[in-house]
């Protein structure tokens, strides 16, 4: 039982039992189809055939004598026509037998098979006794050996069926075992490894054009995938590593050094001091990551609700009026058309706040901003250009990487344009970076509200 | 919000006295809190400060405790032991009619949680970690807010008076032209003349934004305020905390505003 279970589990075993019995279904519906139009068929035709002629037999002997129907009797025996078949007596009411084929008269009895005695050999037959007229019995019957040997092959033709069909079935178990093991033990054996924490393997492409061969590709897409984000946050994590540690190591030979013997009150404190500015500015970059984090896996989806780009676009701008004023430079709300946009009010607001900042830090001292919202064909478009020296080509495509800051002298962690493009993401907006000629074109499309 | 790191050596009462020192009443807080360490930081401040905590470590009594007796301020941890959000007591403390301020503390930084917890009956909503001044400046926000006061048309600090009706400015008898915005931040400074208001605070009451405030925004608008309020010459009315946020107060003594 437990074998059997076992056994059942294999899927190969499974396909080709359940290909075994279809074949064996099919052939035993079609040896019923033969056996029905055969033997029923030819069964019916004799049985009507033996009454008829009983009938007949019975009439004649009543309308021209016994004598008659002797001569009739002995006339169809001799006829050469299917005598191997036919079997006729007539019996007279003393019991003599009168004429025909039979050697002794059957029990009287309904119509059917039964055993009778002709020439001397036993014989299975469709019998039929009539009494009939003056007390005579008339016995007309048809040997049923050529239907019984019909039955014996369709009997063993079924036998041979089910021969075939559980040939089929262990062959089948082999087969498609085999196959099985041929198509799906590449995609397992590379499983396998890649479990064993080794991503780079790909699963051997089989020549096939099979079902087998689509779920190869699929899996090895897949694994590019996986392969592809586990390098990007490795490189990520490499990243913060260093860029944690640096501070970090800073920290604590600032701690050290106050910690010494010589080290006096003022000293000590202004060590605690630039400890704590340096930790905090260390968990801003810690909040920084996480928002863009958060950001990426798009939780926050849910409460979008339309937005007043435009208005976002005011605020900021009017928030980094004072920003702009104090470097001597002018911020422009152009070109201002009203549109709304599906997503968060703070998070675009961060968005636009992060993008006008790094245009004003980047700008120079007395640019000239340009903050743009723009409704084209179901997208929002919000634009931040700068007049000032731009981003070489080359460069423009790293923008954005965690912690890639092009010019380091002007400070920031490199996470800002990050997370700004994480949050547009996010919102299934696009950020591109052009050149303005001169300076540095920022346009993020959002998709519009109500689309 | 503009989280920042705690820190154990600087001991909240002694690294900002400023927010103690205004002169405000002491007054009764409730900190609910499982973690024992958060809790007694929390509680020391607040004691730095002049103020009665009493820390709660387990939600049912928390409740029991936060409804049975008053408080000024309930600082409310969201995750307590046994899994009980901070939040479900919350609401059942909004469902006695309880109205005393709640200010949540969270680890969970998401904006999302944030609305959750103004949403669930929260008056103000802080995430960890965070500096004591941050919350000092808040609690004290919150606790004020609560004692309502008459209808307040006129507010002075010193020879500073802002007209909230017709929304003028003026300081010793000469006025101040401000934009609508500036109006704001200074009539928010004014209205809680004497108390720390954080930078995140002011970005959240006067420009009505949560996000992150880059680099220095917000002190560029107040020193731009500042250089309007001092333009006809006088002391300085409104003061840096250094590391903090900023105070609006009478140059000698920070007192509170006096309201007719």
């Amino acid at each position: 039982m437990n074998a059997l279970r076992r056994l059942w589990r294999s899927a190969g075993f499974r396909l080709a039992a359940h290909y075994a019995l279809l074949v064996g279904i099919t052939m035993l519906a079609a040896l019923a189809i033969i056996y029905l139009q055969t033997v029923g068929v030819l069964h019916q035709r004799m049985a009507r055939q033996v009454s008829t002629t009983a009938q007949q037999l019975a009439t004649l002997l009543e309308r021209e004598g016994a004598d008659a129907v002797v001569r009739e009797i002995e006339r169809t025996l001799a006829d050469g026509r299917s005598t191997d078949q036919e079997m006729l007596l007539l019996v007279d009411a003393q019991g003599h037998r009168l004429a025909g084929n039979l050697d002794t008269l059957p029990a009287p009895g309904a119509d059917g098979q039964r055993q009778v005695l002709r020439k001397g050999r036993s014989v299975r037959a469709w019998l039929v006794v009539r009494p009939v007229a003056q007390g005579h019995v008339l016995v007309v019957g048809s040997d049923l050996s050529d239907q019984q040997a019909l039955e014996e092959l369709i009997v063993s033709a079924s036998a041979a069926a089910a021969f075939v069909a559980m040939l089929l079935l262990a062959g089948g178990v082999f087969v498609f075992r085999q196959e099985l093991e041929r198509s799906v033990g590449a995609v397992r054996r590379t499983a396998a490894r890649i479990a064993l924490g080794d991503l780079r393997h790909r699963v051997p492409l089989s020549e096939d054009d099979d079902e087998f061969a689509l779920l190869e590709q699929d899996v090895n897409t897949m694994l590019d995938r996986i392969q592809s984000l586990m390098d990007g946050v490795r490189h990520v994590s490499d990243t913060i590593a260093h860029e944690l540690r640096t501070p970090l190591t800073r920290i604590l030979a600032r701690l050290r050094a106050a910690d010494d013997d010589d080290a006096d009150a003022g000293q000590r404190r202004a060590a605690i001091r630039t400890a704590i500015a340096e930790l905090e500015d260390l968990n801003r970059v810690f909040g920084k990551l996480l928002q863009i984090a958060e950001a990426e896996a798009g939780a926050q989806r849910g409460r979008f609700g339309a937005v007043a780009l435009h208005t976002i676009a005011d605020d900021v701008v009017e928030l980094y009026g004072a920003v702009a004023e104090a470097q001597g430079a002018t911020v422009l709300r152009e070109p201002c058309e009203a549109l709304q946009v599906r997503g968060d009010r703070e998070l675009l607001a961060g968005v636009a706040a992060n993008l006008l900042d790094n245009a004003l830090k980047y700008g120079g001292p007395a640019c000239t901003v340009r903050v743009g919202t723009e409704a084209r064909d179901g997208w929002g478009l919000l634009t931040v250009q700068d007049d000032g020296p731009g981003v070489p080509e080359a460069d423009r495509t790293r923008i954005g990487t965690r912690f890639v800051r092009l010019r380091p002298q002007v400070g920031g962690h490199g996470l800002g344009l990050a997370g700004v493009q994480a949050v547009v993401a996010l919102h299934g907006g696009r950020v591109h970076y052009e050149d303005a000629q001169p300076g540095l074109r920022v346009r993020v499309e959002l998709p519009a509200a109500g689309t | 919000m503009a989280p920042s790191i705690d820190s154990m050596q600087t001991h909240p009462s002694s690294a900002q006295p400023a927010a103690g020192a205004t002169g405000t009443a002491m007054w009764r807080c409730l900190v609910v809190e499982d973690d024992a360490d958060s809790a007694r930081y929390i509680a020391d401040g607040f004691r730095g400060l002049g103020h009665v905590a009493v820390i709660c470590r387990e939600g049912p009594e928390a409740l029991a405790r936060a409804s049975a007796e008053a408080w000024d301020l309930i600082i409310l941890d969201r995750m307590l032991p046994g899994g009980v959000d901070g939040l479900g007591i919350l609401a059942a403390l909004r469902a006695m009619g309880r109205r005393t301020p709640v200010l949540v503390l969270s680890a969970l930084s998401a904006l999302d949680e944030r609305v959750r917890g103004l949403k669930a009956g929260g008056d103000d909503y802080l995430a960890k970690p965070f500096a004591f001044s941050e919350l000092a400046a808040r609690a004290e926000a919150l606790v004020r807010r609560s004692r309502p006061g008459p209808e307040i048309r006129v507010v002075e600090v010193a020879d500073l008076r802002l007209d909230l009706g017709s929304r003028k400015a003026e300081r010793g008898g000469r006025p101040i032209a401000l934009q609508p915005r500036e109006f704001r931040l200074l009539a928010f400074l004014a209205l809680h003349a004497g108390q720390v208001l954080t930078r995140t605070m002011l970005l959240e009451a006067v420009w009505d934004y949560q996000f992150d405030p880059q680099t220095n925004v917000i002190d560029v608008q107040v020193s731009r305020l500042r250089a309007k309020l001092d333009a006809g010459g006088g002391p300085s009315l409104i003061h840096t905390v250094r590391g903090v946020g900023y105070r609006l107060a009478a140059p000698a003594s920070g007192d509170g505003p006096a309201q007719t």
